[in-house]
């Protein structure tokens, strides 16, 4: 198993995979620690999310895509 | 004495506990654990209560987390720029969304489960929505508690939780010229006030009445202050504050009946413009000189109104002249009180006039304020003394001036609201005191607001 990843580090635009193999992009962070506002980019398990942005919760989040340029 | 014997039918609080009649209040109202505990219902869970000012909160995403009575509240602004006050407690299992005293945000999010709230209340974030809760949870019926209603009045925030309660300005009634000479610009321009710097904080070993009634008006306790008098901590440099304008004005003590709203005022002769104050730094000589004729020119007679320490029923303290502040005393238990202070200047005051108002006020107010600290040691010890047994057996003496305030005061032409005893001569009276006690009584005492709200019954027999 992996380490958990700090998601109050990621920045938007960074990429996200998600437990269930969707890749989201990140639009906000909180900052809380444990949610980000993404972008669905890829959803192979509910293709009607893509391009929806909604609320990814923190243990969702399984490892980084692309990351965003600073 | 227990709750019990305190609202019997025959003895209620007002025939009882606080007995006007003789100008006597019985310590229990001070001390008593039940007397207390209804309190929040009766009192802060009805009433109009001060949560912040809008300047404290100027962006979107901006919140100050403030309390009502015990309970922390969230004052914020959502993202359409929208002001809002919610209970600062997740639906989910309580915990508080926002532990931090100001800042900005785009979400509350509850730090136990990870519930998460937008700035305007709305639910969501919820964790596993779609496979622990089946999509089913109806996130517009779980949103943050918000306040029955809000007002911003002249840039200050106000909220109720009773639906049933009247509207900030009827609930005021005549004491809003009161609130105006604190948020209204030393020019005589509308809404004027912002906050300067933080907010200060602080507990005082005392039930929340004391500094409550202290600032309803009690200029007997001036002596307290003469420690502070000597040390001329003013800001010419002498005394604790410029007492120019003072001496040549009316004293008066203006009590707003039906409302428990009460302050000290100043009036000044007709033709009069205050004399000069800040002496000690010219920059603020001029700036405030200059503000007294403009506050002249756009107010005319009504600016010979000088406010003083007053008090807003139940808990919000006014300070409108020197220091100029605000504060609220948030009950913590009946023996523990959290005082808040804010401090207010122009907004478009010079840069000189705010820094050295800051010092000024720091020099004077708060937990380091050196006639503040004068406060605490009387409301700290006052309240100690009058816990044990022996000592609820006698009540506080309210007698000062009892029966001779008078209704449609007048000077040289300028009208005075409410009931008024004048000062000038007789020094001092309890009357804000008895009127902030009778209103207390009536709100421990009132099913609802149609029984609190009292002045209707006049005004509809008038219009019979």
């Amino acid at each position: 198993m992996s380490a958990p990843i700090n998601v109050r580090d990621l920045v938007p635009g960074t990429s996200v995979v998600l437990a269930d193999g969707a890749v989201a992009e990140i639009v906000t962070n909180p900052g809380d620690g444990m949610w980000l506002f993404a972008r669905y980019l890829t959803s192979p398990s509910d293709p009607t999310l893509v391009g929806q942005e909604e609320m990814i919760f923190a243990p969702d989040v399984v490892a980084l895509g692309r990351s965003a340029v600073v | 004495m227990s709750m019990n014997g305190a609202m019997n039918g025959r003895r209620g609080y007002r025939s009882g506990l606080v007995n006007l009649g003789v100008g006597e209040i019985s310590r229990e109202i001070f001390v008593n654990e039940d007397i207390y505990a209804e309190e929040q219902e009766r009192i802060f869970a009805r009433a109009w209560l001060h949560v912040g000012h809008e300047s404290q909160i100027p962006k979107p995403g901006d919140y100050f987390v403030s309390s009502m009575g015990e309970e922390s509240v969230i004052l914020c602004r959502d993202r359409a720029g929208r002001i809002h006050v919610f209970l600062n407690s997740c639906r989910h299992r309580g915990m508080k969304v926002c532990r931090y005293d100001e800042g900005s945000t785009t979400v509350f999010t509850c730090p136990y489960h990870g519930w998460s709230y937008g700035t305007d209340g709305r639910l969501v974030g919820v964790p596993y929505f779609r496979e622990a809760y089946h999509a089913r949870l109806d996130k517009e019926k779980w949103g943050l508690v918000e306040v029955a209603q809000l007002c911003n009045y002249k840039g200050s925030i106000w909220a109720t939780w009773d639906t049933a309660a009247p509207t900030l300005t009827e609930y005021l009634g005549d004491f809003t010229r009161f609130l105006d000479l604190q948020l209204d610009g030393w020019d005589g321009r509308e809404g004027q006030a912002e906050v300067l710097g933080g907010i200060q904080k602080w507990l005082v070993p005392c039930n929340w009445k004391f500094p409550a009634e202290n600032f309803s008006g009690d200029t007997y306790h001036n002596i307290s202050h003469r420690s502070v008098d000597l040390a001329g901590i003013g800001p010419s440099g002498a005394g604790r504050r410029d007492m120019g304008e003072r001496d040549a004005s009316r004293k008066l003590h203006v009590c707003i009946p039906d409302r428990g709203h009460q302050t000290i005022l100043y009036v000044l002769p007709a033709g009069r413009l205050p004399p000069p104050a800040y002496m000690n730094a010219p920059i603020v000589a001029e700036y405030f000189r200059h503000c007294e004729e403009e506050r002249r020119r756009r107010r005319g007679d009504e600016s010979r109104l000088i406010g003083a320490p007053g008090e807003i029923f139940p808990n919000t303290a006014l300070l409108s002249r020197q220091p100029r502040t605000m504060a609220a005393w948030h009950p913590r238990g009946p023996h523990q009180t959290e005082c808040w202070r804010w401090f207010f200047v122009d907004r478009d005051a010079p840069t000189e006039v705010k820094q050295f108002l800051r010092d000024y006020y720091i020099r004077y107010s708060g937990p380091a304020g050196m006639t503040e600290q004068d406060d605490m040691e009387n409301w700290n010890y006052a309240h100690a003394a009058s816990r044990g047994t022996i000592a609820r057996r006698h009540p506080y003496n309210y007698d000062q001036g009892r029966g001779t305030a008078v209704a449609d005061y007048e000077y040289q032409g300028l009208r005075v609201p409410g009931e008024v005893i004048d000062l000038t001569e007789v020094q001092s009276s309890e009357q804000p005191m008895r009127n902030f006690y009778r209103r207390w009584a009536e709100f421990m005492e009132a099913d609802d607001w149609s029984q609190l709200a009292t002045w209707r019954v006049g005004e509809r027999k008038a219009a019979e």
